[in-house]
């Protein structure tokens, strides 16, 4: 149709009975363009930060196979996306003016033709969520380095993941993979992200450790160059370097000679590993005993270094202990307090938290997550937390 | 493909827009559909009320900043390939930061009165 006129728009006005004078004297003739119903644009409501990050230039990405919940990424969180129905319609205007801007501008048009691009009554809504990271360590498990003497590594396999296929896999911000990637002690060999198969690892640990006790070295100074001369004729000097850097924390001293001090506790916690995993459960006392005499000169096996890894049962006569990796427990809420209560009824709080923590996204506290998930009583004196409904 | 990229041009070429929200459905009044139909006419008072006048409707509305912006998103299309490759599914052409919220009933225009006689 033909555009609004001056006149036509005054008619209107005193046919509404409203008095100019009251009026700013711009108007807008809202119109709707010629692609106005074609449905081609749709709206997505910003957290905090997105909108600076559009405004920078940096993309966002959509996430997710058929079978997965899309989640939207920016370069550093995630976030869940859900569809949000309003009972209004969300009219989506260029060039459209506010009051303020009309104010501010002296040269403002009188009338203003805007064309109405588009209009929906849903648009995309956000809520950052932890990032879906059990994948990545799933896919690497698939593949394990045994090592440059393994034959399976001559073989082509196609189980070899680079930093852009994880990318296009996870569910997850770039940051939040290199993340990962750097906890779970992960390296990249020839291109390709790889965690060592754990006998693998133990192996060269054990160098290390054989070398410190040898050389009768400071735990918290190992020097780099001198394990790489000597264990450099067994195991490629990536690798050395590779499990120093895993397992202790690299400094240059003030003649600029690396060295790393290492983690005591993880070293105890990776030799509980090796030895409760060749059985169900152990006699707590005996593997006490066994675990210290197994762990270097000078450092002290602790129970609540095996955090998240093992599991102490007080209840059994004599007492025991189990391996239980928290990894390999379920990623969702309510698969992972399921699958806690059917391995056992009763916990107290010092017993689940380690099983729990990483349940926690921003502002949750454990506290909230058995609130919500379980529901406690007293046993003996003490609080316990039990499943909320039968366990089948 | 499991990834779609929402591409973004920056602050430069990323214009800004204005959200009405209105009650109820838009629905064409002529049988052409809606592409070149006329809505009505945005006014605002002095005071910076917004006033939309809307075929035989008047709407009294209020200015809203938005405490979460919104990204308009344009699909691309299907066959040809954007500027930034063919990963791009999603080009965000303008921000939002700013609504008109209509939530009045509208009050009809009395056009004919009869005159007393």
């Amino acid at each position: 149709g033909a555009m609004r006129s001056r006149a036509e728009v005054d008619a209107t006005l005193q046919t509404a009975k409203l008095n100019p004078v009251e009026l700013l004297p711009a108007v807008h003739c809202l119109s709707f363009g010629p692609q106005a119903g074609a449905g081609d644009c749709c709206l997505l409501q910003l957290e905090p930060g997105l909108c600076a990050e559009l405004e920078a230039g940096r993309s966002l990405v959509i996430r997710g196979e058929k079978d997965e919940q899309a989640v939207l990424c920016s370069k550093d969180k995630t976030y869940d996306m859900k569809i949000a129905d309003t009972s209004n319609m969300l009219l989506f205007i260029p060039g459209c003016k506010t009051p303020e801007e009309l104010n501010a501008d002296q040269a403002s048009c009188d009338i203003i033709h805007s064309q109405v691009a588009g209009f929906s009554n849903n648009y995309w809504e956000l809520r950052r969520c932890r990032p879906k990271l059990k994948k990545l360590r799933k896919l690497l498990m698939e593949d394990p380095y045994e090592g440059p003497d393994s034959r399976k590594d001559q073989t082509l396999t196609f189980s070899k993941y680079t930093t852009e296929d994880l990318l296009s896999l996870i569910q997850a911000s770039e940051e939040e993979i290199l993340h990962q990637l750097q906890i779970i002690d992960a390296c990249k060999i020839e291109g390709y992200w790889r965690v060592l198969e754990f006998d693998y690892e133990m192996k060269l640990l054990n160098h290390v450790t054989q070398l410190i006790d040898s050389e009768s070295w400071s735990l918290s100074k190992v020097p780099l160059r001198t394990c790489l001369e000597e264990l450099g004729s067994l195991e490629p000097r990536e690798m050395i370097e590779h499990i120093l850097l895993s397992y202790g924390r690299k400094y240059i001293d003030d003649a600029g000679e690396v060295y790393f001090e290492m983690h005591e506790d993880k070293i105890c916690r990776a030799i509980a590993q090796m030895l409760l995993q060749n059985a169900v459960k152990f006699n707590l006392s005996e593997f006490q005993e066994v675990w210290q005499q197994s762990v270097p000169e000078g450092m002290t096996a602790r129970l609540d270094q095996l955090k998240g890894l093992a599991l102490v049962d007080k209840t059994s006569r004599p007492e025991t202990i189990f391996l239980l990796k928290v990894e390999d427990l379920p990623e969702g809420n309510q698969e992972r307090f399921n699958s806690l209560f059917s391995i056992r009824e009763k916990w107290t709080e010092v017993d689940i938290t380690p099983y729990i923590q990483d349940l926690c996204a921003e502002t949750q506290t454990v506290g909230a997550l058995l609130t919500k998930y379980a529901r406690s009583s007293m046993q003996n004196g003490v609080k316990v937390y039990n499943s909320r409904r039968p366990i089948s | 493909e499991a990834a779609f990229l929402i591409r973004s041009e920056g602050a430069g070429g990323l214009a800004q827009w204005v959200l009405v929200e209105l009650q109820g459905e838009v629905v064409p009044r002529q049988s052409g559909g809606l592409a070149g139909s006329l809505l009505g006419d945005l006014h605002y008072t002095c005071e910076g009320v917004p006033v939309l006048i809307v075929g035989h409707h008047i709407l009294y509305g209020k200015v809203v900043q938005l405490e979460k912006p919104f990204a308009v998103l344009v699909k691309q299309g299907a066959g040809e390939p954007g500027p930034a490759g063919p990963h791009t599914h999603y080009t965000v052409t303008a921000l939002i930061k700013t609504k008109l919220l209509f939530k009045t009933r509208p009050k009809p225009i009395i056009t004919n009165v009869p005159k007393k006689v």
